[in-house]
């Protein structure tokens, strides 16, 4: 038994969605330990699971020979795509035999991928046909075709790629196809069209299918596929115990035989071992949408679908032992290996006669004299040198920076602003190219950081664009390379706990409450696991033989982890010299005009394909229109043209606004936690902000580094730098942790440490950093605690300091910044702030433009700028844009605030009133908006709405006399009328309306346009609150320290952050706000009106620090939100959450969050929520 | 005068868990929401409408069920029935209401104020709340019902009495106008300018307009009856009035569209004796022929004979089910019969056997065999896939019900066929075989997700008897060998 040999070449990995069982590395783990000669991976029409099996294979062969010192094991992954058509035609397993193949295969995929929605493709014979060169195919009996698969999307929808150049394929020129006699057979032109059967292409979308592929079609194939390619067609067979296995082996045989086509012995397989059976049948389950007591002949008879040992196998093809033959002989003769996958960087942003590398340099040189005309500092010629012997040294990456460069030019050019942020930000050539703003001789960074020689990875530029325009710069990509060699990087989106439980559930037949209600209790964070307390918070028990399935399947889904469906990655482009779409099959996003190839970031990386990273920042739009209103508005302080650099540097009021802890609407420091931090930071120069930024983040906060830093920095503490044991540099800490007082912060400084103190080797030091940046190789992580501890207590420091380091770092591991990437993001910090001081009116109306981003909602972006004396003036449909802007005011710009405020106001209504209101001519208010809705052809919505926004008070008519009038303005022009020119409207009695009181009008306001210039909410029922005895935020401020207070509010934000043990909320009144902490125990206590509240009252004792941060320390909460009725008994008071409550806008949590967590991954706003 | 009533479903808990958090939820505008709450739920806040995610975090003990339209319709059908007792002119109000026209009725119970105290106690009794008005209109009795806790009076309803379109009502509340009386006392003709039909409804509300209401009565039962002056005393003479009654009924059920599934003819003996006989068809039908073909049927297999005595002075039948029936044109072309022959044939049979005796086989979604069919009622027609030409039957038709253990089985390890077998003491040879057809357990009826699974194979002998035999479970190294069983024998 033991000299049999086997190799399953049709093996599905879990890339198969809710068809394949096991993950493909488990399944390659089986086959190894079966004693497999090979294994090929097959995946329904795709090929995203294969690079992740291949890269785990090679890094067992790595260990095998590294740790074990044994040669590598003799086993050869072969990978190829199992073929399901779309025309009836049963399915074939591909494997490109070349790389030439591979090419074919993925062009055969992107082919189909680009006819049909995303997820799914549409195969026909004649596109393999087409393709089918160097391809080795095994035809199986019948198709696995589902009902609602390879549907055609709208053909003006499909994207065609350019077919190849005349002559040559640019591919072929790199990698010559293998010859041989297919070329031959091939040159005789097409195929006989009478040998296809069922080619039922003509009209409509669905191609008709027969629902058993017969006996016929099948022969139809062989015949076909054996014309074209007569020594790479077989016909795959399977034994699954169905009851006539011998009988029907026999058919296949004679049918193989008649069609001259050899037998091969394939075993179908779904899963790597019998146990996997129940997951299959419950992804099947999933799939059908059904549960599984439904499931009966739908699911598979049987758990014969796993990988079966090789003497198995021969014993079940002992009458065709040539089966099994044939399968060896096929694996035999592939010779393609991902390896293979020859990368090179697109020529275009290279002017023809130049090399790259020259032409970078020549760029840099001019850069570097516009720059600097009286000439360069002394440092730039050797900082140079060294990068471009690193640059040089990978005949690619010059290519890389032209590009990135390339992108950056074109954003400029279109006044889009962008800036790189990241590592590239350690890189003097980036800087010169304009791709970062940061100076790295002022900062000491190190270019090596960003690429050594011994990353082996690509280096990584991340630049952002503006949100709004990064689609230009996306579709710029697109039109400079083309479809076929550009395409965003894939996401694999995974199944979270949520998502598990969601349909696990359904397929196990729970109802939807039941499973909500396990749900419910996954606070904001997702783990690998349900754990077994979270069943029992929710009062289920695992006992009970159904909660028992549900966790048995969901954490088989959530420990592989399983991936649900392909997605495109936030921003990062593929490019290529050659087709890209013969590297990897590409997809249509789900976004219009948007296509993705199918390889994930991670595959990317293992196969060295260099990616460029078009990102958004919602802060660069506010800062570019910020910058668009100063220059076009002329006077009061304004005009000047601001652009990212040149302006005014370390301004001392900017920083004293800081100071103060005014941050409203600051990026990244407008947070509550980065808020109070400030006043005790107190940052005077960019690189405090640096370190504001890096400081108040999930990591450095459980690593324990606040304090001390702060301790330090308002010199409570004594700066010490612990020194080594001679003959060590005794100052060598200073050196390298001087900057940040001791402390560990950055990411360099973890890695500095490890290779200076510890005495890590270089590459160490990297996997070290890997290590703390990604989650999934936390195991990892002991091992370099005992070569970093040892190492540094063996260099003469002390265990005590060592384990301290050590726990730091591990502490905020992923979620440290590297110092680059902090200063890149300083630098926003300071403008925004600068433009927050300097230009309060300009930067509010920005910030309303840019909605939806960053912390707070419209109403306190108007708040605080009113408080900072801007003056913002009513919606008016005699005066607004569209967009919020400038207008003079009385020493400084006010804003107008613009119908974009408006719910549900749409931006062409706005358009028609700013073209047609100049033309409108004097009458009575009820003439004018007449007019007016006739000239801009307003739909009655669009009156209605600007009636209820109160927009109609320069018309002469307040809210309610306009509303009451333009329920009967006629909307859409009559001819005839019009021609005359003559009011329709006689004239009526007067209606004789109340009034409408301020209350009133305040909770309307707030239902329309969720902010109120009129009054605050609570200023109306301040009396009442007074008569209570519940104190304004204000007076709050006065109060001693220690001191028993009530104070009510409106609930701004409510957080839990990291573990949870405490809920922030924010109260908001006419007077200023207030923080309120509440215990993680008094909230279950308080679940309710916490939960319910939009107006809050909270008793508690108030507790002030040294710096003025106030918190009332919450012991008693009472919903007092029917209050809010008081203003009006007709409009509920919609009060907008902040964007950051997480009970209204759940954030994803650590564990499942990718490094770098970043505004753009914050969700777009949904809509908000009423309260009843 | 009128009435009206309103029920909601907000107190239908069971009694031993009245004041728990209990609530219907239905998927509204992408989410589900809030839709009849249970004191309980009330007490702690919760409103209707809220997302059912909002009201778990509020109240994560909260119990959620879906809603039931079709178990409403049910129930307010229920509450108008009994209505009747009041008056005749009763029709729903969906989902949530009845209409009561109490014109002239209220007599009988002291007053309109007697009846509505009835009404509510009635109500009660069955554990509804109701909310009961008089009014003019049945637009009047509807608002005050609804809106009119706080105010009895007509003209200090909120504006949301008139039941207008959301819109409408908050325009008109912004315009400051909230009650009825805000709206009556100024010009129509300027609120209809604005707001299209809202002047009607409120002309309806006023009582200025009364738009009647349709009730529902139930359709009076189909029957058809003979009195005879002189009895008549044989048996063949009463089945020829029968089939006179038949077609009289046919009539009718023609005029209805409909067609009798029950049909019950009662024989009144002229000393009192009834004789009722009874018949019933697997599809809907008016045909007289058809319907005494099968009354002889049932005559002829009585095993009490019937016996006329001194004659039959009245014969009355009765159709005791009707559902709707199309009046169907043939196809003169393809007058294809088959169907309705085999329906006809099902029915005389099951009037010949007795209905439970007449089945039909089911194929059921399962791969385990003694669970693949199941027998059920003649009437519904399976569809049967039929094996791929040229394959022979895989599976008996019949099965062994338990399997029969077989003895002194030899086969091959690991998945061999039985080579030879011990039948109820007689010893087989296995000349030809073919199998295993592998059927695992459902692991999702067991605990453990296991089972053992089953090897099938069809096995002939020398004499040529074929068996269905299984191996019950794998041969797995140090455990016992596992067990046979015969489960069927082919034809």
């Amino acid at each position: 038994m033991s000299d049999a040999a086997y190799v399953e070449l049709a093996c599905a990995s879990h890339f198969s969605f809710l068809h394949g069982a096991s993950n493909g590395v488990d399944l390659l783990g089986r086959a190894f330990d079966l004693g497999y000669a090979g294994l090929g991976i097959a995946d329904r029409n795709t090929v995203a699971g294969v690079v992740r099996v291949w890269l785990a294979l090679k890094d067992a062969r790595n260990k095998c020979h590294e740790v074990l010192g044994e040669p590598p094991p003799d086993f050869k992954l072969v990978t190829g795509a199992r073929l399901v058509f779309a025309d009836g035609t049963p399915d074939i397993i591909a494997y490109p035999e070349t790389r030439h193949g591979w090419g074919r295969l993925c062009r055969l995929l992107s082919t189909g991928n680009l006819r049909a929605d995303k997820g799914d493709c549409v195969l026909n014979l004649e596109n393999l046909l087409a393709f089918h060169e160097d391809l080795l195919l095994i035809v199986l009996p019948t198709s696995t075709r589902r009902e609602d698969e390879g549907v055609e999307r709208k053909a003006e929808k499909q994207t065609i790629l350019p077919p190849d150049e005349k002559g040559v394929s640019p591919l072929s020129n790199v990698i010559p196809a293998k010859a041989g006699i297919h070329r031959e057979v091939n040159a005789h032109g097409s195929v006989d069209s009478r040998l296809r059967g069922n080619d039922g292409t003509e009209g409509g979308n669905v191609i008709p299918f027969p629902q058993r592929p017969t006996q016929d079609t099948l022969t139809r194939t062989l015949a076909t596929l054996r014309a074209v390619a007569p020594d790479r067609v077989w016909l795959g067979v399977a034994m699954r115990r169905s009851g006539a296995d011998q009988r029907k082996l026999a058919k296949l045989a004679e049918l193989a035989s008649s069609a001259q086509v050899p037998l091969l012995a394939i075993n179908d397989t779904l899963y790597a071992a019998p146990e996997d059976r129940p997951l299959q049948d419950v992804l099947t389950a999933i799939r059908l949408g059904i549960t599984v007591q439904e499931g009966g002949k739908r699911f598979e008879a049987n758990a014969e679908r796993h990988l079966k040992a090789p003497g198995e196998m021969a014993r079940l093809f002992r009458d065709y032992p040539e089966a099994i033959e044939q399968a060896l002989a096929l694996h035999a003769r592939i010779c393609f290996d991902l390896d293979d996958l020859k990368y090179e960087y697109p020529h275009e942003p290279v002017p023809n006669g130049w090399e790259p590398l020259a032409w970078l340099k020549h760029l840099v040189a001019e850069a570097a004299a516009k720059k600097w005309p009286d000439g360069a500092p002394a440092k730039l010629p050797a900082l140079l040198e060294e990068e471009f012997a690193l640059i040089g040294s990978r005949p690619d990456l010059p290519y890389y920076f032209l590009t990135v460069h390339d992108l950056v030019s074109f954003a400029r050019s279109k006044g889009i602003l962008c800036q790189g942020r990241g590592s590239a930000a350690n890189s003097m050539v980036c800087y010169l190219l304009g791709i970062t703003s940061v100076d790295p001789t002022k900062y000491d960074l190190l270019f090596s950081r960003f690429m050594s020689e011994d990353r082996l990875e690509p280096p990584d530029i991340d630049v952002d664009f503006e949100h709004e325009r990064r689609e230009e710069v996306m579709q710029y990509v697109y039109d400079r390379y083309g479809r076929h060699r550009a395409g965003i990087v894939a996401t694999v989106i995974h199944y979270r706990s949520r998502s598990a439980v969601r349909e696990v559930g359904k397929a196990l037949g729970l109802t939807e409450d039941v499973t909500t209600r396990l749900v419910s209790t996954v606070w904001g964070s997702y783990s690998t696991h349900m754990e077994e307390e979270r069943f029992k918070e929710t009062g289920f028990d695992l006992d009970n033989p159904e909660i028992e399935r549900l966790n048995h399947f969901v954490a088989k889904l959530l420990e592989a982890p399983f991936p649900r469906h392909l997605s495109q990655h936030v921003g990062g482009y593929v490019l290529t010299e050659h087709r890209l779409d013969e590297t990897v099959p590409i997809h249509h996003a789900a976004m219009e005009k948007r296509t993705f190839i199918e390889w994930d970031k991670d595959d990317i990386d293992a196969l060295k394909l260099m990616k460029v990273d078009v990102l958004a920042l919602g802060m660069l739009t506010c800062i570019r229109k910020a910058f668009d209103l100063i220059r076009n508005f002329e006077g009061q302080g304004q005009g000047q043209d601001y652009t990212l650099d040149n302006l005014p540097k370390e301004q001392d009021d900017v920083y004293e606004m800081l100071c103060k802890g005014e941050s409203v609407g600051v990026f990244q420091v407008e947070s509550r936690a980065q808020m109070n931090m400030l006043p005790r930071l107190k940052p005077r120069t960019l690189y405090d902000l640096v370190v504001q930024v890096a400081i108040v983040r999930p990591g450095p906060i459980q690593g324990n580094m606040v304090h001390p830093y702060l301790r330090r920095r308002q010199k409570k503490e004594a700066v010490v730098f612990p020194s080594p044991a001679p003959p060590h540099n005794p100052r060598e800490l200073h050196e390298i942790l001087g900057k940040t007082l001791g402390v560990p912060l950055f990411q360099e400084q973890a890695m500095k440490l490890a290779i200076t103190a510890a005495e890590f080797s270089p590459s160490d030091a990297n996997k070290f950093r890997r290590a703390m940046a990604t989650f999934r190789n936390v195991g990892t992580m002991p091992q370099f605690e005992e070569k970093m501890v040892g190492g540094m207590t063996r260099r003469g420091y002390s265990q005590e300091f060592a384990q301290r380091c050590f726990d730091q770092i591990k502490g905020f591991g992923s979620y440290g910044f590297p110092e680059s990437h902090a200063l890149s993001f300083a630098i926003l910090v300071y403008i925004s702030a600068f433009l927050k001081k300097r230009h309060p009116a300009a930067f509010c109306a920005a910030l309303l433009n840019s909605q939806p981003m960053g912390f707070y909602a419209p109403a306190q972006i108007v708040g605080d700028a009113r408080d900072n004396q801007v003056e913002v003036r009513e919606i008016d449909a005699a005066h607004s844009d569209w967009d919020n802007k400038l207008e003079p005011g009385a020493d400084a710009p006010a804003v107008r605030l613009g119908f974009r405020q408006i719910d549900g106001f749409r931006e062409e209504w706005a358009e028609a009133i700013m073209a047609v209101r100049g033309t409108i001519s004097s009458g009575d208010p009820a003439q004018r908006i007449e007019a007016l809705a006739r000239a801009a052809k307003l739909p009655a919505r669009a009156l209605r709405l600007l009636a209820d926004a109160d927009a109609f008070r320069a018309f002469g008519y307040d809210r309610r006399q306009a509303l009451w009038e333009v329920r009967r303005t006629p909307t859409d022009a009559l001819p005839l009328f019009a021609a005359a020119d003559a009011r329709e409207l006689g004239q009526e009695e007067d209606p004789q309306l109340p009034a409408m009181p301020l209350g009133e009008q305040v909770a309307a306001d707030y239902q329309t346009t969720r902010l109120s210039l009129k009054a605050h909410p609570m200023s109306f029922l301040r009396d009442l609150f007074a008569a209570e005895g519940v104190l304004s935020s204000k007076q709050v401020e006065d109060i001693k320290d220690g001191t028993r207070a009530r104070v009510a509010g409106v609930v701004l934000v409510r957080q839990r952050p990291g573990e949870g043990k405490a809920i922030f909320i924010t109260l908001e009144d006419e007077t200023g706000i207030t923080n309120v902490l509440l215990w993680a125990r008094d909230f279950e206590k308080y679940r309710r009106p916490v939960m319910a509240s939009r107006l809050m009252e909270v008793h508690g004792i108030l507790q002030k620090s040294d710096e003025g941060v106030v918190h009332l320390m919450g012991a008693h909460v009472i919903d007092r939100t029917d209050l809010l009725d008081r203003l009006s008994e007709d409009h509920e008071t919609r009060l907008q959450l902040s964007r950051a409550d997480v009970f209204e806008h759940p954030q994803l949590s650590r564990d499942n969050v990718p490094r770098g967590h970043h505004p753009r991954n914050v969700r777009i706003l949904p809509a908000s929520r009423d309260f009843h | 005068m009128l009435a009206e009533n309103i029920w909601r479903l907000d107190n239908k808990p069971p009694p031993d868990r009245g004041e728990e958090p209990i609530v219907f939820v239905e998927k509204l505008k992408n989410a589900m929401r809030l839709t009849a709450l249970s004191r309980g739920a009330i007490a702690l806040g919760l409103t209707p409408n809220l997302t059912l995610a909002d009201a778990r975090a509020r109240v994560p003990e909260l119990i959620a069920l879906d809603r039931d339209h079709e178990a409403e319709a049910r129930l307010l059908a229920q509450i108008v029935a009994g209505c009747v007792r009041y008056t005749p002119m009763v029709a729903a109000e969906p989902p949530d209401g009845a209409i009561l026209d109490i014109s002239g009725c209220a007599h009988g119970f002291g007053g309109e104020t007697g009846l509505r105290a009835d009404l509510v106690r009635r109500l009660k009794t069955s554990g509804i709340t109701a909310f009961c008005a008089l009014g003019d209109t049945p637009e009047q009795a509807r608002a005050l019902a609804r809106f009119g806790h706080k105010s009895r009076d007509l003209l200090g309803l909120p504006v949301e009495a008139l039941e207008a379109d959301a819109a409408v009502t908050l325009a008109l509340r912004r315009a400051g106008l909230k009650t009825i009386d805000d709206l009556a006392r100024r010009p129509r003709k300027m609120l209809a300018a604005r707001f299209g039909d809202l002047a009607i409804r409120l002309g309806r509300l006023l009582g200025e307009q009364d738009r009647h209401i349709s009730p529902e009565r139930p359709r009076p039962p189909i029957f058809a009856l003979r009195r005879f002056a002189e009895p008549i005393a044989r048996i063949e003479d009463a089945l020829a009035c029968l089939e006179d009654l038949g077609c009289e009924a046919a009539q009718t059920l023609l005029e209805r569209h409909e067609g009798g599934r029950r049909f019950v003819a009662r024989f009144f003996r002229s000393d009192g004796a009834i004789l009722p006989l009874e018949v019933a068809t697997g599809h809907p039908t008016r045909d007289p022929a058809l319907l005494i073909r099968l009354f002889r049927e049932r005559v002829d297999v009585l095993s009490d004979p019937i016996d006329p005595g001194f004659g039959f002075d009245m014969i009355r039948l009765d159709i005791g089910q009707c559902e709707t029936l199309v009046a169907r044109q043939d196809d003169h072309l393809a007058p294809s019969r088959h169907e309705e022959d085999l329906a006809e044939l099902i029915d005389r049979l099951s009037v010949r056997l007795g209905a439970r005796r007449v089945h039909r086989v089911r194929p059921e979604n399962t791969h385990i065999p003694e669970c693949a069919a199941t027998a059920c009622a003649p009437s519904n027609a399976p569809t049967w896939e039929g094996a791929p030409e040229g394959e022979p039957p895989m599976r008996p038709l019949r099965l062994f019900d338990p399997p029969q253990p077989v003895g002194a089985v030899m086969s091959e390890v690991p998945d061999g066929p039985p080579m030879r077998f011990t039948w109820r003491g007689k010893s087989y040879a296995v000349a030809r075989w073919e199998g295993p057809e592998r059927i695992a357990a459902e692991w999702w009826r067991r605990r453990d997700r296991g089972g053992k699974p089953r090897d099938y194979y069809r096995v002939e002998d020398a004499a040529g008897h074929r068996f269905w035999l299984f191996r019950h479970g794998l041969h797995e190294t140090g455990g016992a060998p596992p067990g046979w069983y015969l489960h069927g024998l082919f034809a």
